[in-house]
């Protein structure tokens, strides 16, 4: 595929992708400057606004890693991100694949899927102070609990995203490895799973997008369990009265980082799953 | 006969215990709320039934149709515009281009930055910098965001510029199980440029198209973040979404009872729609 | 199927583990000890809490206080409350939330707490107004107050040789005299709408009555008969400010004032910590918005910003008073106001901010009354009604809605007044 991609380089169109992405450098270039300067360097002028921080001191930077507690608030996102992704690439894609394949001969399957798509569109205000109290009876209300909800909360969206994938993937593949002896359970452990990869990355990065930035439900589930993720620790930036943009800033270029990372690393996957299925 | 029974026993063994989790974290509290709806409740402490008052009250509440009529003007159009530009894009990303990498991680940026820092910088665009560009132009330059006409607009640009990058990745892992060869065969027929795309790319794509489609219906039906950030429901509440309205007032205010009825009645309606919009895109997909 | 269980299962073991592990920490040590448990709303006045509690932790053997300072705190109140996971004092302000609590039966009485004697009895009452029918005892103890009014550049009221109004008519005067020597009077920032609520409430407590919300609740009265002076004025008001308002935020209010764009605003002392932020220097003073045509008739726009309240779940009362006594200690006191700027309400003589010095007269004679919003229901939304009205500058129409839809969002509190009049008979 590479040598291809070197083959002929459609010129004009990478022009014109550059040029869009002004759309992008401009507010990432706001982010930046901003994260540097100090309060007193803000103004309500275009030059102000624009103009490059007097220094490049880290100092933000310092000072935001200590008001967030940094490095617990990051291993405390981390954990709940990693487990809710890995448990939902695990049974998304499962019930994924189960009414996917059935959906269209089987009721009960079918009705399933209308089920949990429909859960896609209900308001989170209205589970909040249920699941709250629930959370507590269960004795959930700290990381677990946090974790379960997320699993449900992108169940809707990535079993959608599975089952739609499973379109594409032929049928033809799974009897083949019926023929062979394999149980199902073995087949789509062994040839369905590996296939989904792209779907994979892609649910990936939804699901850590939204938990990692999300706000509401560690909120008000682990509230008063003393462990704060970054973004409930970014909160303290802002408050009615009175924001520190320098600060706040500074922290969500660090909170930026790892999930970039993390995007660039699934990028590749989503090539590679591709270029694998085509082997197939 | 007997495989067959063992393929549908672990069908079944994958479907239900998920299904058991998903309805006690999602249709239990659901219900819970919505007997809520039913009630006065604030949110804590006492509370007294109120039979159907806030389904009677919901109806003749100017504000609440407001809301309803700002969403889905926000989300219908919010998704064309989103759907166009980010098929635009994935197309030119997937083409032959230089630096395919890095352009690929750079566009995706605006989907990993927070609600705040979005609004923040939007809020400064809108505010500071758009008005004086117009009016360097010559016209007159007033913010978008303090405009009761303009500001849904200001929002649209701000949604669409976060989801566009989420919408772009599908479609560019849509276009990618196009096999290359697809198109070989295709120019050897003369199809080149729109013709290869309406004819060739878009029906291969479909799926994918439809899962946008709704992907963007849900996000944008749902736009609150936007709405806090870049103008809490002004200027004039000519901003309030469904989502801002439910949880402003049901949350932070003393409505809890009154906007769970919101909240279901919402629901149903979206529930309606997305059942109608999936079974008509599933009858082409199998059409085609 | 059984590998994918066993990793699940290694997994949820993994979490619940590390979940129990974190919970766990730190419970053994205060063995035998009152653990007394305060969340208070203010995460900007973290840093003094924490002194605090470093000091009182130090001095008492008996009792160990934990203060939380969390952000978002309603939020986190109001779910722990529906866990019925109570602290044992919660540190709120003096506003609605807090008539909430109180019809909730949430809070405890603290009548038969001593030190409430040597609060102002003004702020005291002013809790007691926000009880929604009378309610037998105290619910919290009035900490600190804010003051909204004016804010005004000192230096460039000295430059000038501008006089500070005392009615009315003198505040548009100098509002027109600023304006002809080519300086912006006014900056509102009501793309924020709380911040219509600021001007708003100033003028308010001048020219309505303290109780009209009770009056109307009991039908005594109408809005569109007392706040009709209010609407006008701010309609006056707005012509000073900034050119189109409703494009700028509290934000950009806050940095105009403070880079000297514009000669006063509309606003509270809580607005001086974000103004200083972005200049340290700038040389701040405020005074009474003057909204009464005659002079002495205006009344200071004083609220209670912090009160401490005990939860009705509260175990050692004792403690929690010990805990209140500490805090009401005045040099506690004083080393909050210098870091917040704020008013006590301890009657006793402390320093306070310059920033307030216009207000001091007030304050010390208790001429003060409540925040008019702190009885307007949230849901009402009346921030963005102020911000509508202002918009289309339709006084009539504001009104007409404002009565209707206070009907509406307040009906169950008036049906808790009438039964409690049809009980009680009136006062």
């Amino acid at each position: 595929m590479k040598e291809k991609v070197n083959e002929r380089v459609n010129w004009p169109i990478t022009i014109l992708l550059i040029i869009g992405l002004i759309t992008v450098a401009f507010p990432l270039y706001m982010t930046i400057v901003i994260a540097f300067k100090q309060p007193s360097e803000m103004t309500n002028s275009i030059s102000g606004i624009l103009s490059l921080p007097k220094s490049w001191s880290l100092a933000n930077f310092a000072e935001a890693m200590r008001v967030t507690d940094f490095w617990r608030s990051l291993f405390n996102s981390f954990l709940i991100t990693v487990i809710t992704v890995v448990i939902s690439i695990l049974i998304h894609s499962m019930i994924g694949y189960a009414v996917g394949r059935n959906k269209a001969k089987n009721k009960f399957y079918n009705f399933s899927y209308l089920y949990i798509v429909s859960g896609m569109f209900v308001p989170f205000a209205i589970l909040m102070m249920p699941l709250v109290k629930q959370t507590a009876q269960m004795g959930i209300d700290n990381l677990v609990g946090v974790i379960l909800c997320y699993v449900v909360f992108y169940m809707p969206m990535n079993v959608l995203l599975y089952s739609g994938y499973l379109v594409n993937i032929p049928v033809a593949l799974e009897e083949a490895a019926r023929v062979d002896g394999a149980s199902t359970f073995r087949t789509y452990w062994s040839i369905i799973f590996p296939i989904m990869k792209p779907m994979h990355a892609t649910v990936a990065v939804l699901t850590a997008l939204g938990t990692w930035n999300d706000v509401m439900t560690p909120l008000v589930i682990m509230s008063g369990s003393g462990m704060n993720t970054l973004p409930l620790a970014q909160l303290t930036f802002q408050t009615q009265f009175g924001t520190n943009y320098n600060l706040a800033f500074a922290s969500y270029l660090l909170a930026l980082l790892p999930i970039l990372i993390f995007y660039i690393i699934c990028q590749k996957q989503i090539l590679n799953g591709v270029v694998n299925g085509a082997v197939k | 006969m007997k495989k067959m029974n063992d393929r549908e026993r672990t069908f079944l063994l994958m479907t239900i215990p998920i299904l058991i989790l998903f309805f006690l974290f999602n249709t239990l509290p659901l219900i819970k709320g919505a007997i809520y709806s039913f009630t006065n409740f604030k949110g804590y402490g006492t509370y007294n039934w109120v039979g159907f008052r806030n389904y009677i009250d919901l109806f003749q509440d100017g504000r609440v149709g407001r809301s309803y009529w700002f969403t889905f003007k926000l989300a219908l159009l919010s998704t064309i515009v989103v759907n166009v530009i980010s098929l635009i894009l994935a197309l030119g990303l997937n083409s032959k281009i230089k630096f395919k990498s890095a352009l690929r991680g750079l566009y995706f940026i605006p989907n990993i930055l927070g609600a705040l820092v979005v609004g923040y910088i939007f809020n400064y665009f809108f505010t500071y910098i758009l008005p004086a560009v117009i009016q360097m132009m010559g016209g007159e330059g007033t913010s978008m965001l303090a405009s009761t006409k303009w500001a849904w607009v200001a929002i649209m640009i701000v949604c669409a510029w976060q989801s566009i990058a989420m919408n772009t990745i599908i479609y560019i892992s849509g276009l990618q199980t196009v096999p290359e060869d697809v198109y070989e065969a295709g120019s050897i027929d003369g199809a080149t440029g729109w013709a290869q795309f309406k004819h060739l790319t878009f029906p291969l794509i479909l799926p994918f198209f439809s899962i946008n489609m709704v992907l963007c219906m849900k996000n944008f039906l749902m736009v609150f973040d936007q709405i806090m950030a870049l103008t809490k429901g002004g200027p004039a509440q000519s901003t309030e979404s469904i989502s801002y309205l439910i949880y402003n007032n049901g949350m932070s205010g003393g409505q809890f009872g009154f906007q769970s009825a919101n909240a279901v009645v919402f629901f149903i309606m979206i529930v309606v729609i997305s059942v109608a919009q999936m079974t008509f895109t599933s009858k082409r997909e199998e059409q085609l | 199927m059984r590998k994918r269980k066993a990793v699940l299962s290694v997994l949820l073991a993994g979490i619940m583990l590390i979940a129990m592990g974190l919970s766990a920490c730190g419970t053994d040590e205060n063995a035998g000890k009152t653990v007394v448990e305060l969340v208070q709303y203010k995460p900007e006045a973290v840093g003094v809490f924490e002194k605090l509690e470093e000091q009182f932790n130090a001095t008492h053997d008996d009792i160990v206080l934990k203060i939380d300072s969390p952000n978002d705190a309603m939020t986190i109140l109001k779910t722990r409350f529906i866990r019925e996971n109570y602290p044992d004092i919660i540190g709120i302000g003096g506003d609605i939330n807090y008539s909430y609590f109180v019809d909730s039966n949430i809070l405890a009485d603290v009548s038969d707490y001593e030190g409430l004697s040597t609060i102002k009895q003004s702020y005291v009452d002013i809790l007691e107004n926000l009880e929604f029918v009378p309610t037998e005892g105290t619910f919290g103890v009035p900490y600190v107050a804010n003051a909204a009014g004016v804010l005004y550049n000192r230096d460039m009221f000295e430059e000038h040789g501008w006089e500070i109004p005392e009615t009315w008519g003198e505040f548009m005067d100098l509002c027109a005299e600023i304006e002809s020597e080519g300086i912006q009077p006014l900056y509102f920032g009501f793309k924020d709408t709380w911040t219509c609520l600021a001007p708003w409430n100033a003028l308010a407590v001048d020219l309505a009555p303290a109780d009209v919300c009770k009056q109307v609740n009991r039908g005594e009265t109408n809005f569109t008969d007392e706040y009709r002076e209010i609407a006008e004025k701010m309609l006056e008001l707005v012509e000073y400010g900034e050119d189109g308002p409703f494009a700028y935020g509290y934000n950009d209010a806050c940095t105009a004032f403070a880079n000297g764009e514009c000669a006063m605003y509309t606003i509270g002392s809580y607005a001086v910590p974000q103004i200083k932020s972005v200049n340290p220097d700038m040389n701040i003073d405020s005074f009474v918005m003057p909204g009464s045509d005659e002079k002495g008739g205006n009344v200071l726009n004083s609220g209670v910003d912090l009160q401490f309240c005990l939860t009705s779940e509260c175990k050692n009362k004792e403690a929690a008073y010990e805990v209140i006594d500490f805090l009401l200690e005045h040099d506690n006191i004083q080393m909050y106001l210098d870091d917040q700027n704020a008013v006590p309400c301890k009657d006793e003589t402390f320093d306070l901010a310059s920033e307030v010095d216009g207000m001091t007269e007030y304050i010390e004679e208790g001429i003060m009354s409540d925040y008019q919003d702190h009885y307007y229901p949230s849901e009402m939304a009346v921030d963005a009604q102020i911000q509508t009205f202002l918009i289309n500058q339709d006084v009539d129409a504001f009104l007409a809605k404002f009565d209707k839809d206070w009907l509406r969002y307040n009906r169950d509190i008036i049906r808790l007044v009438e039964e409690y009049e049809a009980a009680h008979g009136n006062e």
